[in-house]
């Protein structure tokens, strides 16, 4: 253990992986004392009484070796690894204002300290005229208002806390993808949301012009939807879009009728509302011609295009659609091998606002869903760790990352919960996410084919065949190729959907064994698959 | 000045990016060919319990 001694998730992760590859080292980790990464190193046989004792502020050095030579000598190699200093690309600097002195014309800043440090960082950076995107967690909701207010009142954003990602001139900010430039606007408080609209509004042929990432604290009552509000003004102002997306979970109910009466009385442009959730929401009547409204993702990009391009929306969206029967007769053939007893779908996501949206799908299709991110808070998981019935879990969830990098990152926390829902014989469908891009893994499907393989052997091995449904959310641009991550999943036997949505549905048909009602599949086509 | 125009701005300029914390995305940046620089941030060292009660003694 290293006391008070730190280094980033990512700067962990990748140590960590270069330590498992020292010759006569078996298994190794490098992570700090959080009360997550310790649960892992357990599990992994990797925690012992010294690194029980750490605390969140300090460093495991973890190595598993046959010998007590290999592990000293693995240790030691770990220790000049950690202590070596990180190698630069381009200019660094180890304080704001030298940064700021350095580069007196710069526009914009990614923040992703530890939140607690956040404020002070960015109301400096404001008041040198920069944007911030502001990465960062758990930042205190009192300073979230105070710096989202003053940059307000400077006509600059504060995208964020906890703004995942952005598209800024056509450069991917954070965890983004490469999407071709085009006419929508999308503003977005919920990060997975926007990585989802783009990427379908790219291979669509759309396009997109700016994609403003706001935080999912923006649109609570406390915030009241300051940069939601700010964005939808400049949008209504850039010439460069035509139609603008606003895509959120459920916001406050104030703010939600806020944002809607703003749209309906300061803009002139088309828009679509995607706000994710299982209730319908109303729309000013003298808007309605031009504000369409969604509650699902896969909704509001049909909304867009139709918006856009009403003449050839149908030709245009054909990607992405699946009639009823296509869907039906697909779960039908991939349900056949399934007992008696295998009946419930679990959800492992990296995505929050994907695995949200199966919530609510699966919420209108097969009732009561379990999740440690749940519709109704009646419905969480006892232990997140632990699924039961119907459950889908959002592993970027706090639990999961104190400490930690996210699920997108590093898929290990995946993969072993993969193998763990493999043994439960109630299980009729596995569905996942693979999150393409900047940011993320380098090779997510890649990543997650071993965790696949031996999940399949343990239901083989009990009698039992484990379909695994996917929807990889990325474009053939991205630093992934679209094509090469579809193709790894496929060779491996997973059915992979081009939206979630359309892989929530049939996991849905597949675990009921096709036993929902017709008038429920009219509905869900009718008011979740396009605007209502 | 109207209140957009700085937004407006930034989506018809060049960015000019200071990254300070995760390097991945300073990394990401540098990759598309977008003009960046790193802050590598550490947060202050906590003192061990003993030393901050000499300090507070002495200061």
């Amino acid at each position: 253990m290293k006391r008070n001694f730190h280094r980033d998730s990512v700067q962990l992760l990748r140590l960590s992986e270069e330590a498992k590859n020292i010759g006569g080292i078996k298994d190794a980790a490098v992570v700090m004392g959080t009360t997550t990464n310790k649960e892992i190193l357990q599990k992994l046989n990797l925690l012992t009484d010294e690194g029980r004792a750490a605390s969140e502020s300090d460093m495991i050095l973890a190595v598993m070796a046959d010998s007590q030579s290999a592990i000293d000598g693995g240790i030691k190699q770990i220790e000049e690894m950690v202590l070596r200093p990180p190698v630069a690309k381009g200019r660094s600097f180890y304080s704001v204002d030298a940064a700021l002195q350095a580069v007196p014309d710069a526009n914009f800043a990614i923040v992703s300290i530890p939140g607690e440090h956040a404020r002070e960082i960015v109301l400096k950076l404001l008041d040198k005229g920069l944007n911030v995107h502001l990465f960062s967690d758990h930042v205190p909701p009192e300073h979230e208002l105070e710096l989202k207010q003053y940059a307000r009142d400077r006509g600059l954003l504060v995208m964020g806390p906890g703004a995942g990602t952005s598209i800024i001139g056509g450069k991917a900010i954070a965890f983004a993808n490469v999407v071709k430039k085009g006419k929508i606007g999308v503003v977005a408080a919920a990060g997975t949301g926007l990585q989802e609209v783009t990427v379908l509004l790219s291979e669509a042929g759309l396009g997109v012009s700016e994609a403003l990432g706001t935080g999912g604290g923006d649109v609570k009552a406390k915030i009241g939807g300051i940069t939601t509000l700010q964005s939808i003004d400049a949008l209504e102002q850039d010439p460069a879009t035509s139609t603008v997306l606003v895509v959120s979970k459920p916001p406050d109910a104030d703010v939600k009728k806020r944002i809607l009466d703003h749209l309906a009385s300061m803009t002139k442009k088309e828009y679509v509302t995607c706000f994710v959730g299982p209730e319908s929401y109303v729309v000013p009547a003298n808007a309605r011609a031009r504000i369409r409204a969604t509650k699902t993702l896969h909704a509001a990009v049909m909304e867009t295009i139709r918006a856009t391009e009403p003449s050839r929306h149908t030709e245009i969206s054909k990607h992405f659609s699946m009639s009823q029967n296509e869907l039906l007769d697909l779960a039908s053939k991939i349900s056949k091998g399934l007992s008696e007893k295998q009946k419930y779908v679990r959800g492992l996501y990296t995505g929050g606002t994907f695995a949200y949206e199966t919530l609510v799908i699966l919420g209108r299709m097969i009732g009561d869903v379990y999740s440690n991110a749940p519709l109704d808070h009646k419905l969480k998981l006892a232990d997140s760790y632990r699924s039961t019935k119907d459950s889908i879990v959002d592993l970027g969830e706090e639990e999961f990352t104190v400490g930690r990098a996210h699920p997108m990152i590093d898929p290990t926390i995946r993969k072993m919960r993969l193998v763990d829902e493999a043994k439960d014989p109630e299980v009729a469908v596995i569905i996942m996410d693979f999150m393409l891009g900047y940011g993320s893994h380098s090779d997510p499907a890649g990543a997650m084919l071993g965790a696949v393989s031996e999940a399949k052997k343990i239901a083989e091995k009990d009698g039992r065949v484990l379909p695994i449904l996917a929807h990889v959310c990325g474009t053939e641009q991205d630093p992934q190729p679209l094509s090469e991550q579809v193709a790894k999943l496929c060779n491996a036997g997973i059915e992979v959907f081009p939206t979630n949505a359309l892989m929530a549905i049939a996991s849905a048909l597949i675990s009921r064994k096709g036993k929902i009602s017709d008038s429920t599949m009219e509905d869900v086509y009718g008011t979740y698959l396009t605007g209502f | 000045m109207d209140l957009v125009d700085n937004i407006l701005r930034l989506f018809s300029s060049e960015l000019k990016v200071i990254n300070i914390g995760l390097e991945l995305f300073n990394d990401a940046l540098k990759a598309q060919g977008v003009n960046s620089v790193q802050v590598s941030w550490q947060p202050a060292p906590k003192l061990e319990k003993e030393y901050e009660d000499i300090l507070s003694k002495i200061m």
